[in-house]
């Protein structure tokens, strides 16, 4: 490689325009408080986890039903499983949701999800499977945690259950088993929406609460090159 | 007409009033229509609920009898019809029940029923009252449109039974198809809104039920369903027993078969119920296989327990009922010890759990050797007890062990208690089974004494050593100690040829086993019998001798288990006195192989004597190779075959002969010999030797100058070697050998003049023909010298010519020279180089033309360096380019040069072919070695230069290159 004394001196003028801008650079300025960033990551990490730990419960749990419910084409339509929060929305509603909003609706149908989970612990007859809902409830209540954690950084309250409208897991006598093992399947099929959702949720406010500094410092490194 | 009428129904009232009156004072029987109350329904259950009375009833009891008809869909269509006969209370509300195999919710059914009086203290009745009013019995369900309901819903059954679907329509609802699980299931349509399926001895599915689905066509997005809990049968607990160990608790147990669980809260798993009747209490079971049921009363002997288990399907039940006394299973014994070990004896004792005085137990001892029970006894004990164990084996590892049941009523052996111990080793008790093999080797004895090693149960211990005595019988004084450490089987002496006592006997840590003792005579080892061929079967061989002498202490039979090695592995059998014949057999045999078996007769002196050899194979084989065929005695019209005899013990059967064939062309066979013909005019002659001892065959009458092809092949009794190939030859011409006598010496005579003659070339040479005659060493010079004139030979350097006579006159001033070009370049350029340089440093204006000599100069190749070539000087008085290192380089220039003073090819051409080396430097060879041409570049070419006549002369450049010079004139110089 051929390096002239002129190079030299320009690389060592970048060396220090760089060094001259790194304390602007917020994420190597330590002495300030990091903000929702961190935590924000962190509950995006937690919802892929998730999805893929209720990959292998669903599967498992599907096939404990039998079919038509562990079929890979089996798509029911959505009857007896009104009370679930539901995770579908309009593209429209979804991307005009201010982050309020969009973080009460998560931690709400979380909330609802996690009391549902509950029941079906109850109705699994194995104890490997008991084993499998319990972990994954406990992670699902770490992600109510973590959205809680969030909503706090960024000031917002936490929704306060209504009274009445606790979600409750008792079928009546008169309801059906096939009709329960179906809203075992929507709730299985809503939480992983869910999860799909709130990825999406928490990576559009990861984007939007990542500081500007971060143009700085791409700005640095075009310089570089 | 009209008063007819109105009598009627007056009659009938006064005849029934009369009727009735009449029976009841009589005690005849009457009728009593029974009347329906209520008709409910349990949905779930599929039951319907009838309630009736007997109106009209003036008896306090009275047995009746009733008959119900179901009727479904319409009242023609009677399903069910049942008797029940009960006894009848004055105005008792009656019930009955009954289970419908289609879901309510589907059809409507009817029902209705009829009494009859059926009481002894009444005359039979033959018939029945009237039957009450159909009442209809259905369950209202409203199916909205576009929907399916199936019944019935959650249904719990057990497996095996069989249970019939029902769905009902919707309107807008038609082409439903059903699965269960993932089977279609088809049923009938029983009117259009409602079909029914029926399930026959369904199956366990999986504890969270068997899902029945449909679809109907048009709405496939659909489903519809139910769950079906089949459970599995209730088993009946199997083996159920209880005992006590120690009189407080009741320890009960059992099988309890498979888990009948479903979830969903259909069905928990089957609860076990235990009920003693004596005392009247139940407990419900702590575990599924066991319960531990405590005795509360002490004076309670005799136990009555009932097992029960039970889900929501079914409840079945098992009973024992025994004396507490009778199931008693005794707590394994303690402190089991053992005294007294030694190699033969032990003495074991332990202690029992004892619950009186009276109280005998049955205790069974066990004694184990590598798991296996070589000792059992039963013994009773009362409290504590011992037992002797004899009999036993030296240095051996035992397993005692003892368990104990009650002696008066057995129930159940206890748990075993063990202990291990180890007997302590004894002498060996059994003399060695020695053998021997003698040979002689340098006028001495060489004896391998070989022992087979002593069974665990004769060794009574760890063997350490082997020790032997050889004693000398003629020298009795002389007596030899040696010992063998273990684990040898054998070792190897050597004796001076005398007659010996060899006593050997194994010792292990306790003592000396009895001795085994062997005499040697002076012949052992030499002793000459006549071998006997025997014949072998794949199992072995079976060996017979005739007895000599009628006092044999018995006999021996050895053989070598590899004959064919070094390593011999001697084996021996001893045999009794009376035995003539003996069967050896071992998985060591092979087929194919020699096996030589030694019979000796052991005397009353221990001296074992050779009776017979024999020898056998188990196998014969064909032979598997060929001998190694000599010819001898090679004549033009015969030759001899021989071969080397085969070592016996390297055959793979008795060689019986051999077959020698010969093979030519258009050849006669000898009268003995089998011909065959062969394709392309060969003829093949087979020739059998029945001797296997001839080891030679001579075959005569060839034809000179022929090719024969022969083969020699042993045979025996399973074949004949490999078909190798033929070996080849020639029969020489008939007076080839003479010639060969006369040419041969000849030859050799002329050889030895070409060599004297070449040893002693130069001098002849010298003598006869010398290249230019040397004044100096002429014989004259002796004669000169001896008149002491030195000056009388004029020497050529001090002449000064005078003239320089041009014999030949070339036109123009062309010199031709051949100049070292590329060697390696065939297309050497036809242009001369610009200048030439000269030795004093200028360029020669003298023209150059050039030429190539292909000639391909192999010396010059040869010699591996860049030289001055010595070619013919004739075509090459100027060389340059090639090279010779400098010191052969000297004497080729020299010869050369000499060489060209004297053929000088003056005739043959207008150019004068200078060499190189007359040079005007100097004209002796001297001066030529200080300067000799340095290597330039190589050439396989020899190059010429042709130099005008008028001035040839060369010198070597200053810088080592050779260049060629025109020497203008000699007299400038």
């Amino acid at each position: 490689m051929d390096l002239r004394a002129g190079d030299s001196w320009g690389m060592l003028a970048c060396l220090c325009t760089v060094l001259w801008h790194l304390p602007a650079v917020p994420a190597l300025n330590r002495t300030g408080d990091p903000g929702p960033g961190p935590s924000i990551q962190k509950t995006y990490d937690l919802t892929r986890y998730l999805e893929h730990q209720l990959r292998s419960l669903a599967g498992t749990y599907l096939n404990y039903l039998g079919p038509p419910f562990n079929e890979p084409d089996f798509n029911p339509p959505r009857l007896g499983a009104e009370t679930l929060p539901r995770a579908t929305v309009n593209l429209e509603v979804w991307r005009s949701l201010n982050d309020k909003l969009r973080l009460t609706q998560n931690y709400e149908a979380y909330s609802h999800l996690l009391c549902y989970l509950r029941g079906l612990n109850r109705q699994a007859a194995t104890a490997e499977l008991r084993r499998s809902l319990a972990h994954f409830c406990t992670s699902l209540q770490g992600l109510l945690g973590s959205i809680a954690g969030v909503m706090a950084a960024l000031g917002y309250p936490l929704p306060q259950p209504l009274p009445g409208t606790e979600p409750a897991w008792a079928p009546g006598p008169a309801h059906s088993d096939f009709l329960q093992k179906m809203d075992d399947f929507w709730l299985l099929k809503e939480l992983q929406t869910w999860l799909w959702r709130s990825a999406k949720d928490f990576n559009r406010l990861k984007k939007k609460m990542q500081p500007p500094a971060a143009s700085v410092t791409l700005h640095l490194e075009a310089h570089g090159f | 007409m009209a008063f007819s009428v109105a009598l009627h129904p007056a009659f009938l009232l006064v005849v029934l009033s009369l009727k009735t009156s009449r029976s009841e004072v009589l005690g005849e029987p009457f009728q009593l229509t029974p009347e329906i109350l209520t008709v409910s329904t349990e949905s779930k259950l599929q039951q319907v609920n009838l309630q009736w009375t007997v109106p009209n009833l003036t008896h306090q009891e009275l047995k009746m009898a009733f008959q119900i008809e179901i009727s479904r869909i319409n009242t023609s269509n009677i399903v069910w019809v049942e008797n029940y006969s009960t006894t009848v209370k004055w105005n008792q509300l009656l019930h009955w029940n009954w289970k419908s195999e289609i879901p309510l919710e589907c059809v409507t059914h009817f029902i209705r029923i009829r009494a009859m009086v059926d009481d002894a203290k009444y005359l039979p009745q033959n018939s029945w009252s009237n039957w009450s009013s159909w009442k209809e019995v259905s369950v209202q369900v409203s199916v909205a449109p576009n929907t399916l309901l199936i019944f019935p819903d959650n249904k719990l059954l057990e497996e095996g039974s069989n249970v019939t679907i029902c769905l009902l329509y919707g309107q807008y609802l038609y082409n439903v198809s059903c699965m269960l699980q993932k089977e279609p299931i088809h049923g009938e349509q029983l009117d259009s809104h409602v079909s029914l399926i029926k399930l026959n001895n369904v199956v366990f599915h999986s504890v969270s039920g068997t899902n029945i689905h449909c679809k109907a066509m048009n709405a496939t997005k659909m489903i519809f369903g139910t769950v079906l809990f089949v459970s599995k049968v209730l088993e009946e607990p199997k083996n159920f027993s209880c005992e006590t160990q120690d009189f407080k608790t009741l320890k009960c147990s059992w099988e309890p078969g498979v888990d009948t669980a479903l979830v969903w809260s259909q069905q928990d798993s089957q609860s076990y119920t235990l009920y003693e009747s004596f005392s009247g209490r139940r407990e419900l079971c702590d575990h599924r296989n066991s319960h531990n049921w405590q005795i509360t009363d002490d004076s309670q002997e005799t136990y009555n327990f009932t097992l029960t288990t039970e889900n929501n399907l079914r409840k079945r039940s098992v009973n024992l009922i025994f004396n507490l006394t009778h199931r008693v299973h005794q707590k394994a014994p303690h402190d089991v010890t053992l005294e007294n070990i030694d190699a033969r004896k032990a003495n074991m004792t332990w202690k029992v759990l004892s619950r009186g005085n009276n109280y005998i137990l049955l205790c069974q001892i066990e004694l184990q050797h590598e798991r296996e029970v070589i000792h059992e006894h039963n013994v009773s004990v009362h409290m504590s007890a011992s037992y002797l164990f004899s009999d036993l084996e030296p240095d051996t590892k035992y397993k005692a062990r003892v368990r104990c049941a009650d002696a008066n009523h057995f129930w159940k052996w206890s748990d075993w208690a063990q202990k291990e111990f180890c007997t302590p080793e004894a002498a060996p008790s059994q003399a060695l089974d020695v053998w021997r093999q003698v040979r002689s080797e340098n006028g001495s004895y060489v004896v391998t004494l070989f022992w087979k090693p002593l069974l665990k149960s004769q060794a009574n211990g760890k063997i350490v050593s082997y020790n032997i005595v050889v004693e000398n019988q003629d020298r009795l004084s002389e007596s030899e100690h040696y010992s063998v450490p273990a684990p040898a089987l054998g070792t190897q002496l050597s004796l001076d040829p005398c007659s010996y006592k060899i006593h050997i006997t194994a010792n292990n840590s306790v003592g000396v086993s009895p001795e085994s003792v062997m005499v040697l005579s002076n012949d052992s080892g030499h002793e000459e019998v006549h071998e006997k061929r025997i014949k072998g079967t794949k199992d072995g061989f079976h060996i017979s001798w005739e007895p000599t002498s009628g006092d044999a202490l018995g006999y021996v039979v050895d053989w070598c288990v590899h004959s064919r090695d070094q390593h011999c592995d001697l084996q021996w059998k001893n045999l009794g006195p009376n035995t003539t014949s003996t069967n050896i057999t071992s998985g060591a045999f092979k087929p194919g192989v020699r096996y030589n078996f030694r019979i000796f007769e052991k005397s009353m002196q221990q001296k074992a004597q050779l009776l017979e050899k024999q020898t056998g194979y188990t196998q014969e084989l064909a032979p598997l190779e060929n001998p190694e065929v000599t010819i001898n005695n090679f004549t033009s019209n015969s030759f001899i075959l021989s071969w080397p005899s085969y070592d016996s013990d390297f055959q793979s059967a008795f060689i019986e002969g051999y077959h020698v064939y010969l093979k030519s062309k258009e050849m006669q066979c000898h009268p003995k010999g089998k011909r065959m013909t062969l394709p392309d005019y060969w003829v093949l002659c087979e020739y059998e030797i029945k001797d296997p001892e001839q080891k030679a065959f001579t075959v005569e009458n060839l034809r000179p100058e022929s090719h024969y092809e022969f083969l020699v092949t042993p045979y025996t009794s399973a074949g004949q070697g490999p078909n190798e190939t033929f070996t080849k030859v020639m029969t020489p011409d008939e007076n080839s050998n003479m010639l060969l006598k006369i040419i041969l010496p000849m030859t050799l005579c002329v050889l030895l003049i070409i060599i004297a003659c070449y040893w002693k070339s130069q001098w002849v040479k010298e003598k006869c023909y010398p290249d230019i005659p040397n004044p100096y060493k002429s014989s004259i010079l002796s004669l000169i010298k001896s008149k002491k004139n030195a000056h009388l030979i004029m020497n050529v350097k001090d002449c000064i010519p005078d003239v320089l006579e041009v014999i030949n006159k070339v036109e123009g001033p062309k010199t031709q020279c051949i100049v070292s070009g590329n060697p390696h370049n065939e297309d050497v350029s036809m242009k001369p180089p610009s200048s030439v340089p000269t030795e004093d440093g200028s360029s020669g204006s003298v023209p150059f033309f050039f030429f190539e000599n292909f000639t391909y100069d192999q010396s010059a190749f040869d010699s591996g360096s860049h030289g001055l070539i010595p070619g013919p000087l004739k075509d090459t008085p100027c060389q340059l380019g090639l090279l010779t290192p400098p010191e052969k380089l000297l004497n080729v220039l020299e010869k050369d040069y000499m060489k060209s003073l004297a053929e000088s090819p003056t005739e043959e051409t207008s150019l004068i072919y200078v060499s190189q080396l007359a040079s005007p430097m100097g004209g002796d060879k001297d001066s030529l070695a200080t300067n000799p041409p340095m290597p330039g570049h190589c050439s396989e070419y020899k190059m010429q230069m042709a130099v005008p006549g008028r001035l040839p002369s060369l010198a070597l450049s200053e810088n080592n290159s050779l260049t060629s010079e025109i020497l203008l004139g000699q007299g400038e110089q």
